[in-house]
């Protein structure tokens, strides 16, 4: 799908979880299924295969979102049943950046091996908000192949600092 | 008819010679002898003639063919002699010829040999060359997977609960203190 039309997408779905008044939390239900279909090829072929039926590709939705709010489950749904299943995981990202610049913060997405408490999440974004000037809406993406530490992107600043990469490199200078 | 009287007077098988015959039959024997060389003479002499003519000529018509023939004997013989002689310098000049070219053959074969022994030591030793290389680029490239491996597996048996909090800690640390 081209970036105009996903660019529409997003505007059209932010558009109704703000109507719907909750889109702080529609957009993070979201960021946590796009992520999901990003690591997990199964559910990704499920949700992009043509010749499942709509309405089947729909309930393994509503089955993923699970306890989620009913807005993130026919957001999802409606992307899922115009056959855009593919183009989910870009929408996403667009509608969670349309939401953290309306609130003028750029995404901060961090992944790390392990989850990271509240606490930590919350010095981690004040320290990426002091590192790079500004406010930041923070997402942790949980990746066990990162072995240990965490990678942090705001924008297109990325700092490293994962144990995958240190044995990247130096399995490159062996 | 004195002569009957004589005939009638006289024996006729009496002569009045041993040796000599009767006159009469010297006659008739004398007439009789011309009569018959004449006849020699008109029949036969002609015919002696024709025959020993034909004669000469057949002899000397036997004796051209055989002239005839030791000159055609002979003309073949010197074709003969002379075909010899060219199937020996043909033989000669094909000996010249084929050693000529067994000598050019054999000295191209030797260049291109040579030129093929030159070509295939140096790919020779460019393959040798480059196998070596390959060997130790792959030896390399084994010792750093096994390294890698080792590696990740010892920092993977030291990550526990404690080493990622302090990861995540240094992490948090070093992003805060950067600016």
């Amino acid at each position: 799908m081209s970036d105009a039309r996903i660019e529409a997408y997003a505007r059209a779905l932010t558009e109704i979880a703000s109507a719907e008044g909750n889109l702080d939390a529609v957009e993070k239900e979201l960021y946590v299924v796009a992520r999901a279909v990003e690591s997990n090829d199964q559910l990704r072929t499920t949700l992009t295969d043509e010749s499942i039926p709509a309405v089947r590709r729909q309930a393994v939705v509503e089955a993923l979102v699970g306890s989620a709010s009913n807005t993130t489950a026919q957001l999802i749904g409606l992307v899922v049943g115009s056959g855009r299943g593919r183009d989910l995981p870009a929408i996403i990202d667009k509608i969670v950046k349309r939401a953290s610049n309306a609130q003028n913060k750029e995404v901060a997405e961090v992944r790390s091996a392990v989850a990271l408490s509240a606490d930590q999440q919350s010095r981690l974004a004040a320290a990426l908000e002091r590192a790079t000037g500004k406010s930041v809406n923070l997402k942790v993406v949980v990746d066990p192949s990162f072995l240990g530490g965490l990678i942090a992107t705001v924008g297109d600043e990325v700092i490293d600092g994962s144990v995958r990469t240190r044995l990247d490199q130096v399995k490159s200078r062996l | 008819m004195r002569f009957l009287h004589l005939l009638a007077s006289e024996d006729p098988s009496q002569t009045h010679h041993w040796l000599l015959p009767e006159t009469a039959e010297i006659i008739y024997g004398g007439i009789s002898s011309l009569l018959i060389f004449a006849a020699l003479y008109k029949f036969a002499l002609p015919a002696a003639k024709k025959g020993l003519a034909a004669r000469t000529e057949r002899i000397q018509k036997e004796l051209d063919n055989a002239a005839s023939t030791r000159s055609a004997a002979e003309s073949e013989a010197a074709n003969i002699r002379k075909a010899v002689g060219d199937v020996a310098s043909e033989r000669a000049r094909l000996l010249s010829e084929a050693d000529q070219q067994a000598a050019a053959l054999l000295a191209e074969g030797r260049v291109r040999i040579t030129a093929e022994v030159a070509d295939l030591e140096a790919k020779a030793e460019a393959d040798i060359a480059a196998s070596r290389s390959r060997s130790s680029d792959e030896l390399r490239a084994q010792i750093a997977q096994i390294a890698s491996v080792a590696a990740q597996n010892a920092v993977a048996a030291t990550l526990n609960d404690g080493t990622q909090q302090e990861l995540i800690e240094g992490f948090i640390s070093s992003v805060g203190g950067a600016r």
